[in-house]
């Protein structure tokens, strides 16, 4: 037990403290989002001159959102799944069958950091460059330089990444509690937080 | 043998496994097993792909606008707004409930949504007023189900993205089945009134309210500017106002002109006219009346602003729910001045927080879609289904409790998902229209959102109201049998959903087409 408490210290810290910054870069990017296709239809309609970044760019926020907080969602119980079997089970049992759906979990999402880093990011495709995102260095009297995929297609695998270390987190709990050590755990949602769905 | 996912993907959902990871161990494991590892790099692009998507960014955008609102106050307002028109019947609250859920159904897309910001003011005071809280938590979730129907609506976003549909025709035909829907839950409700005694409650919960100026005034003039549109609409539409034809020299043809002063005089007559018409309502009602339909003015304007932006085709649906993002702000921020900055905050975060979850599960559901279509088992269903049999109606009845069924277990997302691309095109082939089946499709699982054992709703009624799922479950019976058959009216009636999308003229049938022949066109696809 003591093993277990000493090897969920250290995860626990640094998934708070990774999903915490991330939680705030993810809020921050959907203020951001608003504010791009606001000034979209602003310049298109008003001034009469449409931007070609914004579109690309909205997009970059939003799969850089979903890649940031997806692990906040999940860590906080919100990724729903049919829980009638587990609460039907007597006790040990409905743990011993969480913590089997956690470690095949846990073998999806290294399997996709793997599949996803090998095929995906850093492949021809994710090497290549996009058509219309620039970063504007043309403003500070550079030329401007075309914006690589690899860094929209890293958000995803950085969320599957976070996604495994929370998994980690959640069969180390897992184990406590089924060793009856659950109420020395601290509770993962804070508030009165509800997860609402696009149902 | 790559169809073995399919058993696979039904076992580890049922024994509990998050359906996003459901969605890909399944197919993971079988492409793994049967055609090695190199093709879980197509898998994992599709999930990437499935979410990179402009018009797929509309439901952040929806989901912020209806927290927005509710943050802001706006559900009390709309609560006592429908108080004062139903609050007196038998059974008041549970129809004030119901009115309520068709009017935030215009605000938000997403029942989840009405469940949380409905349930937790109106269950307590249902509860105070007499109604037992299983009741109270039945009508709430019942009802919230009319959210994603009505426009703006989540699901059908999700539908037109992943069948490449319009979404303006989707928002427009789902209008009469939400409202019909909330209909025949009055209905039930009215016939439950008489067996079991329902209460009455007032129509005015709070006396003497008071109004702050700033409000008063953009009530006033958004009311007037509302109705006077519909005047200026009913006066120039059909008549030749404000447009002046100049005969064409020399054989050609005539060219039609708008003359600008007669436009702006009609407008302005419209405008006289609609506060003529106000004024006369004045003396009506009392002065509580009036107040509470006042305050409900600037909230109720969201679906007008989201509807006219996007049928005037000025812009796309995604940049509409900025628009109502925008609104939903400036009328919170400067108009009930009801949010501050630390609550904009908090609303930016969970919306961001449930639609990361939803997107990531959109992008689970699309790569699992592709496995569905290179496995075959798309060929597959398609043959059994029109094995069974080649009429229209019996298939319909057919895939309707297919699809109840299947709105049981899964969330309505990946349900369509999955389903839409296999089901749509058979349905198209025998000659349902498009938009017709998005409905049918739409509608049946966004019912299944309050059925168990994976019923979205009645999980958040449950915490709303702290009763146990099963108890919701069974008094929720008699509203879901209503559901159903509104579910079948619709089917075998595509007058209900297909005449507002006809007359807007977003069905895309070819000029001179017949009523008929475009909401229902005949078998293989000849319209």
């Amino acid at each position: 037990m003591r093993l277990l408490h000493g090897l969920l210290w250290p995860i626990e810290r640094l998934n708070g403290g990774i999903l915490a910054a991330g939680r705030v870069v993810a809020t921050v990017t959907l203020g951001i989002m608003v504010i791009i296709i606001l000034a979209q239809v602003f310049w298109r309609y008003v001034l009469g001159a449409p931007l070609n970044w914004t579109e690309e760019a909205a997009r970059f926020g939003m799969l850089w959102m979903t890649g940031l907080m997806a692990p906040v969602a999940y860590r906080h119980g919100g990724f729903v799944s049919i829980d009638m079997l587990e609460r039907a089970l007597p006790r040990v049992a409905s743990s011993l069958l969480t913590l089997a759906i956690l470690l095949a979990t846990l073998g999806l999402l290294v399997v996709m950091v793997w599949v996803g880093w090998d095929r995906h990011v850093d492949s021809m495709t994710g090497n290549g460059r996009s058509a219309s995102l620039r970063i504007p260095l043309s403003l500070i009297g550079g030329e401007d330089i075309r914006f690589r995929n690899w860094w929209m297609f890293l958000s995803l695998w950085v969320g599957v990444v976070l996604l495994t270390s929370v998994t980690v987190e959640l069969i180390l709990r897992q184990l406590i509690t089924l060793f009856g050590g659950r109420d020395g755990l601290q509770r993962l949602v804070e508030g009165d937080e509800d997860m609402a769905g696009a149902a | 043998m790559l169809l073995w996912f399919l058993p696979l993907f039904l076992l580890v959902l049922m024994i509990g496994m998050p359906v996003v990871y459901a969605l890909l161990f399944a197919p993971g494991v079988v492409t793994l097993a049967v055609e090695g590892p190199r093709d879980l790099g197509i898998l994992y692009r599709n999930v990437y792909n499935g979410m990179d998507s402009f018009p797929l960014m509309a439901l952040p955008f929806f989901m912020l606008a209806g927290e927005i609102m509710n943050r802001g106050g706006i559900t009390t307002r709309l609560v006592e707004f429908s108080q004062a028109f139903m609050g007196h019947l038998r059974g008041g609250l549970a129809h004030v409930n119901i009115l309520s859920s068709i009017l935030f159904a215009g605000l938000s897309g997403s029942a989840v949504a009405d469940t949380s910001a409905l349930g937790s003011t109106l269950i307590p005071a249902m509860e105070k007023n007499g109604y037992s809280r299983k009741f109270a938590a039945a009508v709430t979730a019942a009802s919230s189900v009319i959210g994603p129907i009505i426009p703006p609506s989540g699901i059908m976003i999700i539908y037109a993205y992943v069948m490449g549909e319009s979404v303006a025709a989707l928002f427009l035909a789902g209008i009469v089945p939400g409202v019909l829907v909330g209909v025949g839950l009055m209905v039930m409700v009215r016939l439950m009134a008489d067996r079991y005694d329902l209460p009455k409650a007032e129509r005015i919960v709070t006396k003497n309210q008071t109004i702050t100026p700033v409000e008063h005034w953009v009530s006033f003039f958004l009311l007037r500017l509302n109705i006077a549109g519909l005047i200026y609409w009913a006066l120039t539409g059909p008549t030749s106002i404000g447009t002046e034809v100049i005969p064409g020299v020399d054989g050609a043809e005539d060219e039609i002109v708008t003359v600008g002063w007669q436009l702006w005089l009609t407008f302005g007559v419209s405008l006289a006219l609609a506060h003529l018409f106000l004024m006369s309502m004045r003396s009506r009602v009392s002065h509580d009346f009036r107040l509470v339909c006042k305050k409900a003015v600037a909230p109720l304007q969201t679906p007008i602003i989201i509807l006219g932006a996007i049928l005037t085709g000025v812009v796309t649906p995604t940049e509409a729910s900025t628009l109502a993002v925008a609104y939903a702000l400036v009328v919170s921020f400067f108009v009930l001045r009801s949010m501050s900055l630390k609550d904009l905050w908090q609303v930016l975060g969970r919306s961001a927080l449930a639609s990361s979850a939803v997107l990531l599960l959109v992008g689970a559901a699309v790569a699992f879609k592709t496995v569905v279509a290179t496995s075959g088992a798309a060929t597959t269903m398609a043959d059994v289904i029109l094995g069974l049999s080649q009429n229209p109606y019996l298939l319909l009845l057919l895939i309707n409790l297919l699809l109840f069924l299947v709105g049981m277990f899964l969330d309505a997302g990946p349900a369509i998902i999955i389903l839409g691309p296999i089901l749509g095109p058979i349905f198209t082939e025998i000659g349902v229209h498009p938009v017709h089946f998005a409905i049918i499709m739409s509608v049946n699982l966004t019912v299944g959102l309050a059925t168990p054992p994976m019923g979205l709703v009645l999980f958040v009624a449950s915490t709303v109201s702290r009763e146990k799922v099963e108890t919701i479950a069974r008094a929720i019976l008699p509203f879901l049998a209503v559901e159903v058959l509104v579910i079948f009216l619709i089917t075998y009636f595509p007058e209900i959903s297909m005449t507002v999308p006809y007359l807007a003229d977003y069905l895309g049938c070819p000029e001179g087409t017949g009523y008929y022949a475009c909401i229902a066109p005949m078998p293989g696809g000849g319209s």
